[in-house]
């Protein structure tokens, strides 16, 4: 596969994850707008924000970013997130960005999965939004995100197990442990600041994530901070958790890697399985986790694994490698 | 209970259908009966109302939408994507008809195919005053770094598209585009489309199948390999802002080739190689969609930076083969194109089976001076122009326009060519909710092999969606609309997929 080929894929995933990963964020907070406080909205709208490293809006003279948060209107702050193309982590110019490599890699593209990017987008672009806002805000987020679990659906169905899909699932992936160490992080630091009492609700990080009828199932009603933590880190079983997204990762890797994970691994896939280590090894049980930096070494190291992927498949020297 | 009656143009569903005597209708008869070719479609069209043809043509234009059947439209400040504007109607050849246009197409690519093989080796036919040596050797498509170069088995021009039009005399090509010809996406993605939306129809015309393209351009492709097995092909596009970029990233989804951008591409010790994920990849063969100024800056353009240093090399060296190889545009050259008849009748000694458009060169003084004077009357164009820009329509104009352009011309006789008004023929189209005339022509693409010659029984059929307009261009509010050639009855091709739908 051609190494640009290679990258457009990657993009494409992780354009695709980062729009759905946004869309759940602004569905979570419209599903609350109608019974929670102006001071809790302010604060959930902050802790997206701050999730997804975006600056909130700007602030008038003399106030602080949690007085900001709560003058905002809040079908600002959601179509900033949704719909304003001018902001490049915004739904829409996401998923424009995943079109757009789409379209370069059209010939290796089934008919289906260019459609059903295509036609989804097109459906936000030409969106009512001002309706969508008076009517019904977290239906336009909840369509938004069936159509992305509808193309990840087509692309599962119909796209060969090649290098082309695994790098566009790698992308996902490597997109997913990045969102979601950040999302957790969030939570955390919100859990732990003395002065932002009341905190951000773990029951809603659950939710967020999709886990907390699981979480409910498996632990106990009563959600407490280090058991959500330790839940959305290292259940296999969860399709959101950071353990989940890393042997996805570790698989994929083990399919891209030209020695099919023999020695010598390739790098980025000795990076994976170090990252996977690292982990397990900060987080066993039997220990009392420090959160704080084991999700800051995650962030940090998830975004090495991301670099040294374009470094070593795509951006590699020409003049290093052997001619055939 | 018999047939219902034939229909009738100016009446019933044709109401609006007005059969101009200055005009071939590919439709209609002078007398206002079906021509027997398209009797069935007629009736049909009759027999369905607006509403159904307008629910076809949304169907059609939704259809090109989701699938992302556009081209790019470069603004002065965004870059917007369309579709290409559909007409339902198709546009009906019978076999007899198309069978002069192949062997016409045929016979012409082999004449220019010898033509461009001569004037970069012994330009004998320069000296035999075939052609002006100054016209050849002036033009700018004419390449000096090909003179003496051995391009592969002879094969010049592999891919190319002819434009061919038909007035009240017959078939006549317009343009031979033998450089990176475009426009077989839209035919193909249009054809799909029609069969989609009329498929009793379709199948009961007995219509030639032209699904079979891909295949055959990439075994005309692989054909001119200079040696060894499954030689890999790639194609050459400009990118994703590329106007034909859905036709670059079409073709080499449907033939299985890599689609390259210069980016993609390493030269190392004079062979060609792409950059994969896991290492370089040699290219053996490359269909470029990349004009010749563009291929290699060493050679070239030196500000390009869609090619490859170095490239023009490996093709010298004999390491990679080029389709369309570079300098083939001195042969669509507008100037040129006035000698086709006589390039045929020189290398092929035999009598061009497609004419040619009156044509007056106002680089010769008598040409000028005709063209001068007439200018009121005439058609102009840049002879390195494409895409109806750089034109003029003598009788639309207004008065400055014309007299602009004459001192244009007088400036530089040798960048102008003058044509009469041609009565393109009219075609049927689904337009306001009614059935009416439109002007149309036709780009039929011809692939040229090692051994090889085939003409896609098709084409592109493009159409002057303004009343009265005569410019089919897509950049100028042209649009396109399906061709449907039909098979002899009984009729059988060979090459499995090429086989004609026959009715029933």
């Amino acid at each position: 596969m051609l190494a640009t080929v290679a990258a457009d894929f990657y993009w494409l995933g992780r354009y695709a994850e980062r729009a759905e990963h946004t869309a759940r964020l602004l569905r979570h907070q419209f599903t609350r707008l109608p019974d929670t406080p102006a001071v809790d909205l302010a604060r959930g709208w902050r802790a997206i924000y701050r999730s997804l490293g975006q600056a909130g809006p700007a602030a008038p003279g003399g106030a602080d970013e949690a007085e900001t948060f709560l003058l905002a209107d809040a079908y600002t702050l959601g179509g900033n997130l949704m719909e304003e193309s001018g902001n490049p982590g915004s739904v829409l110019a996401c998923w424009g960005a995943a079109r757009e490599n789409g379209r370069s890699v059209r010939p290796h593209l089934p008919l289906r999965v260019w459609t059903s990017l295509n036609q989804g987008f097109l459906w936000l672009r030409d969106a009512d939004f001002a309706k969508a806002w008076a009517d019904a805000p977290a239906a336009l987020a909840t369509e938004a995100i069936d159509r992305l679990r509808f193309f990840a659906g087509v692309v599962e169905a119909t796209m060969p197990r090649d290098d082309a899909w695994r790098f566009l699932e790698l992308g996902r992936f490597v997109e997913r442990l990045q969102r979601q160490t950040a999302l957790l992080d969030t939570w955390r630091a919100a859990g732990s600041s003395a002065d932002d009492a009341p905190q951000l609700a773990w029951a809603d990080l659950l939710r967020l994530c999709g886990a907390y009828e699981f979480f409910c199932r498996t632990h106990s009603m009563a959600v407490h901070g280090d058991a959500a933590l330790a839940f959305l880190v290292r259940n296999p079983a969860l399709p959101r958790s950071l353990r989940f997204a890393l042997q996805r990762i570790d698989a994929l890797l083990d399919g891209i890697d030209p020695v099919g994970g023999r020695h010598p691994l390739a790098e980025p896939h000795r990076a994976a399985l170090r990252i996977g280590a690292g982990m397990e090894a900060a987080t066993g049980r039997g220990r009392k986790t420090e959160w704080g930096p084991v999700l800051a070494s995650l962030a940090e190291q998830s975004l090495a694994l991301h670099d040294l992927v374009l470094a070593t498949y795509v951006h590699y020297s020409a003049a290093a490698r052997a001619t055939p | 209970m018999g047939e219902p009656e034939p229909p009738v143009a100016g009446s019933g569903s044709f109401s609006g259908y007005e059969l101009d005597a200055a005009f071939h209708d590919e439709m209609f008869e002078p007398s206002g009966g079906a021509r027997p070719a398209a009797r069935r479609l007629a009736r049909a069209l009759a027999e369905s109302g607006p509403a159904d043809l307008r629910m076809v043509q949304e169907l059609v234009n939704r259809r090109f939408l989701h699938e992302g059947i556009t081209f790019t439209v470069l603004g002065a400040n965004e870059v917007s994507e369309q579709i290409i504007p559909i007409d339902c109607v198709p546009r009906v050849l019978a076999a007899d008809e198309w069978d002069h246009i192949e062997r016409g197409l045929k016979q012409r690519l082999r004449a220019l195919n010898l033509f461009l093989e001569d004037i970069y080796h012994r330009g004998q036919s320069i000296r035999d005053r075939v052609v002006p040596a100054d016209l050849v050797l002036g033009c700018p498509q004419y390449r000096a770094e090909m003179r003496g170069l051995k391009v592969p088995h002879g094969v010049y021009v592999a891919v190319c598209g002819t434009d061919v039009v038909r007035t009240a005399d017959g078939f006549a090509v317009l343009e031979d585009n033998l450089r990176v010809p475009s426009g077989v996406s839209y035919m193909l993605a249009c054809r799909n489309a029609m069969k989609g939306a009329f498929p009793d129809l379709y199948r009961a015309h007995g219509v030639r199948e032209v699904s079979a393209y891909p295949k055959r351009l990439h075994e005309t492709l692989a054909s001119l390999a200079m040696s060894g097995d499954a030689p890999r092909v790639a194609l050459l596009t400009p990118g994703r802002y590329n106007s034909a970029y859905y036709e670059h990233a079409f073709l080499a989804g449907e033939t299985g080739i890599d689609l390259v951008e210069g980016r993609d591409l390493v030269m190392r010790d004079g062979v060609l190689y792409a950059r994969s994920v896991s290492g370089l990849r040699r290219i053996d063969i490359l269909y470029r969609r990349i004009d010749d100024d563009f291929l290699d800056p060493v050679v070239f353009r030196p500000d390009s930076v869609l090619g490859v240093p170095g490239l023009f090399h490996a093709y010298q060296a004999g390491n990679l083969v080029l389709a369309n190889a570079p300098g083939t545009g001195v042969a669509d050259d507008k100037s040129v194109y006035a000698y086709v008849p006589r390039i045929i009748r020189y290398f092929l000694e035999e009598e061009p089976i497609l004419a040619n458009v009156e044509t007056h060169l106002c680089r010769e003084p008598d040409g000028l001076a005709y063209a001068l004077d007439n200018l009121d009357d005439l058609v102009f164009k840049e002879v390195g122009g494409s895409g109806g820009y750089g034109m003029l329509i003598g009788p639309h104009a207004s008065k400055r326009e014309r007299a602009e352009y004459k001192e244009r011309v007088r400036a530089n006789p040798a960048n102008f060519i003058a044509q009469p008004v041609l009565p393109l023929s009219r075609a049927g189209c689904f337009v306001d909710g009614r059935i009416e005339p439109r002007h149309v022509d036709l780009r039929p693409f011809v692939l040229q092999g090692r051994r090889d010659q085939h003409v896609l029984p098709g084409g592109l059929c493009r159409v002057a969606l303004k009343r009265d307009s005569l410019v089919v261009n897509s950049s100028q509010g042209g649009g396109c609309k399906d061709l449907w050639v039909l098979a002899q009855p009984g009729a059988r091709e060979a090459g499995g997929t090429d086989e004609p739908c026959l009715p029933r």
